[in-house]
Parts: structure tokens; sequence; C-alpha cells
């Protein structure tokens, strides 16, 4: 039963694609029909009858009048071929009614031949006249409405910056304008594949490949309605680039089986090289991109070399001196320096422990860590970071002003804790020692800003910006450190929708300040 | 009799140090490299502390302390590398006692096993009637909290957390843990009322609430009553 069910149902892609359809007026070749020349017809007629009434009143010549009058309702509505008919059926009607003696075509008098050639004339001058300014005015919509849709493909194609999206709209768009599937088929190496194609509406057998195939490679339009292998399913046009063919477009036949009219094969001819542009287009586009990607992770490997190698080597080396130096020549060295010797030990190796997380952190943050956000007081979070830098702030003033009304903010609390912490380090390291650091938060406007200020040298005029990169050391002296700290704190704010930006601060030092927009925060009632 | 401390822990440079400094304390030491082996360990010589480390190479160190809690009350104190705080609060949850960032100094390793073999010591529900600590005093048998010279006045939940903080002072205590101790719940949407009241106890016992010496914040991981 299930089977039965799930192929009663439409899918849902075959009702949005017929409704697509639907709703886009089919530009419709303008050829008579039987309905136009019944129409003519039955003007005419309807002239005969305002004649027969006038004709106690009026001349004969002048009744030819009213006939012209349907000449012309005609020639409005129908074909060519149809106003011209009804221009010879007009000129016999008025023979037959209006011209004595009734109900023949004698003509009493022979001057009736020249308004007979006259009105005839008139007729099929206002026939031509007319049809062919409504073949302009087709003409003029129809070419209207191929530039919308050209535009509108153009449009959906810019936007896409993949292969297969780019595919994927112009089917869209081609299945809307052309009101029946189009399925796109890309190749993969060097092979129409049929794992990448845009639809599974054309399903397809071994037969279709094959054409689908030829038509990649040769890169001629076969299929139905054309001269290669009519007897196929759908017509397939080869998308063809500037420099080589980058797929093959599929139309179905519309639902009762009709193949595109001329004018459609001009324009699917036009979809079809617009496409195979913008796909070739995005092709280079990401080769390019591949290609300065592997440029920037080459740099950045090599610079991340030198950082690291210079980082972890110099540490290392004074731990490995001071530990050689207490093994061998310790009974030489009077306990004050052996003490020194420890507390390098110890306070080296603390440093490499840092470098190795800050850099363990940089990774984690560049390929995309979770967020573990929660609701924290601000307070806590600067508490925390100040206790762990304890040792460093020692002999410091340290001044924190936290407004008591601030909201809770929705942070990662290790991550923003490590941001303050980053920012609170690199002021001891910059300014004198002794000098006072402040700590300062307030709410402003959509967002709670947080600074830390110090009363160092600050950084020179310029630098504003580059301190934020990777690997980038501010230009004072005698400063160790491997340039990450502040890439790190920008990487973490930004993943928290903020920003974070260095200023001068008058009257020296820098100022460091972060913002977090209101929409990462939250407001609860503390009392609960 | 001196404590007997087992070490689980697969690197021998740590064990080394660990193994030094413990002597010098006048701990006895055992040690075992694999998770296995630490459960066996654990088992045949029921040592007074078991130091785990989270990376072990044959089972995660969770399952050992799952494993352990299973039969023994035994503090364990895990070993977990920075940037773990969710195995951290897993270890803890799962019952762990404390737990270590690697590197960390003699000082605080020393210091956890000390809280932890004393917290083991005494019977559960039986804490020291009265804590001290950063001139604050708080009295469990007479409920009253002093700062100084003065009566500080806390609010019933106030009250609640500082003595459920008190009764594991030293220890660190996961949010979680704190939700079902104080407000008996443990959905964790709920973790920032533990936050707010923890402010508003700063508020009342920290001479500087943004520099806390007594209700220290464990970032990712919870918080801690430092003893005096």
């Amino acid at each position: 039963m299930e089977y039965v069910a799930s192929h009663a149902e439409p899918t849902p892609t075959d009702e949005t694609a017929v409704e697509l359809a639907e709703a886009e007026p089919q530009p419709r070749a303008v050829s008579a029909s039987w309905r136009e020349y019944a129409l003519a017809v039955a003007i005419v007629a309807l002239a005969t009858l305002v004649a027969l009434l006038l004709r106690p009143y009026l001349a004969a010549t002048n009744l030819a009048m009213v006939y012209l009058l349907g000449v012309v309702a005609v020639a409005t509505r129908c074909s060519r071929s149809a106003s011209v008919m009804a221009s010879f059926l007009s000129v016999a009607a008025f023979d037959f009614f209006c011209v004595p003696p009734y109900l023949t075509f004698q003509v009493s008098e022979y001057e009736y031949l020249i308004t007979f050639a006259g009105m005839l004339a008139v007729a099929l001058v206002i026939s031509a006249q007319t049809s062919r300014i409504r073949a302009q005015a087709a003409s003029a919509v129809d070419r209207e409405s191929r530039t919308k849709a050209l535009y509108r493909l153009s449009r959906r194609l810019a936007a896409q910056t993949r292969v297969f999206d780019a595919a994927l709209a112009a089917a869209e768009v081609a299945e809307q304008v052309f009101g029946s599937h189009v399925t796109i088929f890309l190749p993969e190496d060097g092979r129409i594949s049929f794992r990448k194609r845009t639809s599974n509406q054309l399903l397809i057998s071994t037969a279709e490949e094959e054409i689908a195939q030829a038509v990649f490679d040769h890169g001629r339009k076969a299929g139905k309605g054309m001269e290669r292998f009519p007897a196929a399913a759908a017509t397939y046009v080869p998308l063809k680039g500037v420099s080589r063919i980058v797929g093959v477009m599929a139309i179905l036949p519309g639902p009762h089986g009709e193949t595109l009219k001329a004018d459609q094969q001009h324009l699917l001819d036009l979809f079809a090289n617009q496409t195979a542009l913008a796909i070739e287009r995005t092709l280079s586009q990401n080769a390019a991109d591949d290609a300065r990607m592997q440029m920037e992770t080459e740099e950045m490997r090599s610079s991340l070399l030198s950082a690291v190698s210079h980082d972890l080597r110099t540490p290392l080396a004074s731990i490995t001196g001071a530990a050689t130096t207490l093994r061998s020549q310790s009974d030489k060295l009077p306990p004050a320096v052996r003490d020194e010797l420890l507390d390098s030990i110890s306070e080296e190796a603390l440093r490499l422990s840092r470098l190795v997380g800050n850099l363990l952190d940089m990774t984690r943050l560049e390929s995309g860590v979770e967020l573990r956000v929660d609701l924290y007081p601000l307070e806590e979070i600067v508490g925390a970071a100040l206790q762990r830098l304890e040792p460093q702030l020692a002999g410091r003033e340290t001044s924190v002003s936290l407004p008591e009304d601030l909201p809770l903010v929705k942070v990662d609390d290790v991550l923003l804790g490590q941001v303050l912490g980053n920012l609170i380090e690199n002021a001891t390291k910059y300014s004198p020692p002794g000098s006072a650091i402040e700590i300062a938060a307030e709410a402003v406007a959509g967002a709670v800003q947080l600074e830390v200020r110090d009363r160092g040298p600050g950084f020179a005029a310029g630098e504003e910006k580059r301190l934020f990169e990777k690997f980038y050391r501010g230009k004072s002296q005698g400063v160790r450190g491997a340039g990450l700290g502040l890439a790190i704190c920008r990487a973490i704010v930004v993943a928290h929708r903020g920003s974070i930006e260095a200023l001068h601060r008058p009257g020296g030092g820098a100022i460091f300040r972060i913002r977090l927009p209101l929409d990462a925060l939250m407001k609860v009632d503390a009392r609960l | 009799m001196k404590p007997l401390v087992l070490v689980i822990e697969d690197d021998p440079q740590i064990r080394r140090f660990l193994r030094a400094t413990l002597a010098a304390e006048d701990y006895q030491f055992h040690e075992a490299v694999t998770a296995a082996e630490g459960s066996a360990q654990a088992a045949a010589r029921q040592p007074d502390l078991v130091l785990l480390d989270l990376g072990l190479p044959d089972r995660d160190g969770l399952d050992v302390t799952r494993e352990l809690r299973g039969w023994s009350a035994v503090p364990i104190i895990v070993l977990s590398a920075r940037g773990r705080e969710q195995d951290k609060v897993a270890a803890l949850d799962l019952g762990a006692d404390d737990y270590l960032t690697k590197p960390f100094g003699v000082d605080e390793l020393l210091a956890r096993i000390r809280v932890a073999l004393r917290h083991a010591a005494r019977a559960p529900g039986d804490p020291e009637p009265v804590f001290e600590a950063e001139g604050v005093r708080v009295d469990l048998v007479r409920r009253e909290v002093h700062r100084g010279q003065e009566e500080v006045h806390l609010t019933p939940t106030e009250y609640k957390l500082l003595t459920v903080l008190v009764r594991h002072a030293g220890k660190v205590l996961t949010h979680g843990q704190l939700l079902k101790d104080v407000w008996g719940s443990r959905s964790p949407e709920q973790s920032h009322y533990v936050r707010v009241y923890m402010a508003q106890l700063r508020q009342k016992l920290e001479a500087d609430p943004a520099r806390p010496r007594l209700l220290v914040t464990e970032p990712g991981v919870g918080y801690r009553l430092k003893e005096g």
C-alpha cells in the first residue's frame, strides 16, 4: 500500500514546478484559429444587420462605412488572414444587401463598382496596417518577457558562489520561464555525472545518459525536437563556456508533450549560454580562492613556525641552562643563586605553558569553537581573571569599577575570562611596574562596554588595527610574546558578536575597549 | 599510619615528580599506568586517596571515576588539561572530589590532597561547627554569620548556599551540585540563580566583591570556598 501511496501523491517539487509554470505568462504564437474566423464572420454579420436597419435613411455608399468599421474591429482582434477574409466578405455583403437590386450580386449602376474597389482597398490596407502594429506590439511584449527572464537569471546567478548552487538557480529560473522540467548535469572527472544533477525529475535511462554525454562531448544540441536523437525524452543543450563545456541542460517537453517554439529555442540558447558563463566564472573563482587560501595557509604556517620556534626555544634554553647548572655545579653555588635558578625554571615553564595554551586556543577558535554561553555577572568574570593574574599584578594598584545595575551578560565565561586575562596581562607587560591599571564597565546604548586601561607608553599611531593581527607584536622594546594574545581576544569577542578596539588614552597609555551587543545580553531580575 | 595515595597516570615524568613530592610529605605512594590497572589497584590496596589522570591510554578517566564510585567513597582528585572544563565538571558530577589543571604546582597539589583527606576523615553531615577565614565567621550551630565584629544578615537562600559551601570548604563545587543542594534542582537553565546569589553573598561578605578572597570562582567549573 505504501508503495502505491508514494506514487499516487505528487512530490512537493512537482507541485511547485507546476505552480511556477502557471504563474508565468507564456509567450503564445500569434496564429489564426477557427475562433478568429468565426469572430470575423460574426462581426460582418453584425455590420450587415446595422446596415439593413440604416438602409431606409442613408445612401448606399455611406453604408459602406459601417462595413469598414466592422473590418477595423476584426483587424484589431484577429489575425491578418481573418481580417482579409472579413474585407472580402464585407464587400460581398454590401453588394448583396445594400446595393440595389437587393439580395442579388447584380449591380444596377456601374459607379458602384468604384465603391466596391475603394472599399476593398481601404479594408485591405486597414487589415495590413493593423496586423503589422499588432505583430510589433506582440514582439515587444515577447522581447520584454525574454529580457526579464534573462535578467532574473543573471541576477540569481550573480549571487551564487558555488557551482552546484549556480546550476540549481539556473534550473529553477529556466523551469519557471519555460514551464517544464529542467535539469542541469555537471561533469565529474570529464564525464557527465548523474550524481551531480540539479533534480531527479528526469529519470534517466542508459540511452538518455549516452545522449547527454554525447552533447557534453561534442557541444551540439540533441534530443527531442532536434536533428540528432529526436526520439529522446528530453532536449539536451550543452552549457558552453568560453574555454570549455561545463555541463548539459536538459529540458523535458511541456505537460502536453509540446516542444519549444523557435523563439523559445532561441531563449533557451541564451539561458544555456548565460548559465555556462556563470558556472565557468564560479569554477575559476573557486580555483583562485583555493590558490589564495593555500598561499595564506603557507604564509601563516611559516610565520607561525618562526614565531613558535623562537618563543619555544627561548624558555627551553633558560630551563635547560638553569637545570644543568644546578645539576653539575650545585655545590659551588650560593643558596641565593640556586633559588634564582629554580625560580627561572618554574617561571619559564609557566611561560611555555601559556604560549602553548594560546596556540591551542587560537587553533581551537579558528576551527570554529562552540560557545558555551550562559548568564554571568560581569563582576564574577572580572574577579576570576584578576585572581588568575594575582602574581603579575603584585605591587600595582588595580581599580575595578562596575556599576551595580549592570545587566547579566550572556557569554562563555571561560573564553571572556580569557579575553580579560589577556588584556590585563598585556597591561602589566606594557606599562611600568607599579603603574595603575583600571578595569571599568558600563552599559551604553545597545551594549555593555568593558575597558582595560593602563598608563604605559601606549602604542604607535596607526597600529590600532594591526595590534589584533596574529603574530603582530607592538613596537615596544623588551616585551616577549608570540603576538597571539590580542588576536585571540578579537576572535573570542567576534564569536560573541561583539567588537574590540584599541584607543590612545588621554594623558598617556592604552585603552582596550570591548563592546558586547545587547542582543548577546539579557536582563534578569536579580531578586529572582 | 601514613595515608596511601594511588596515582593513576600514564606519563612517567609526572609519576616521578608526584612520587618525589608525596614521599617528601610522608605519604605512601602506589602507581598505576592504565585505567584497568588503576581499578585493580584501588580494589586491592584500598588507598586513602586517588589521583586520577583523565587522559588515560586504555579508557576514559571518567569511566574509572564512575566505577570507583560504584563501590567506594575514596577521595578522587582528577588531573586534566586546560580547556577541558566540561570533562572536569563531568568528573566532579560523577563524584570526584576535586581537580587540578595541568600544569600544576606542588603547593596546589598538596593543598587539594589535604582538603580531600580531611573531608573524607569526617563523617558526612557532621561539619565543623564554626568556619572562619578572611575575617568571616560562620557559626553553623547558632546560625550566625559575622564579618569582623558585625553580624551579617543573610536571606534564607543565601544562608543555605553559604552552609553548603562551608560544609565543603576548600573543595570545588559545580553549578549543578550547588543547584541540587540549595534549590533541589539540577536543571542547567537555572544555573544563573547560583551566580546571582553568589554575587549577593560576595556583596555581603567580601571586602572587594570584584576581587573575592573567600568565595572564589573556578571558571567554567564552579565555586570554591577558600579556607584560611
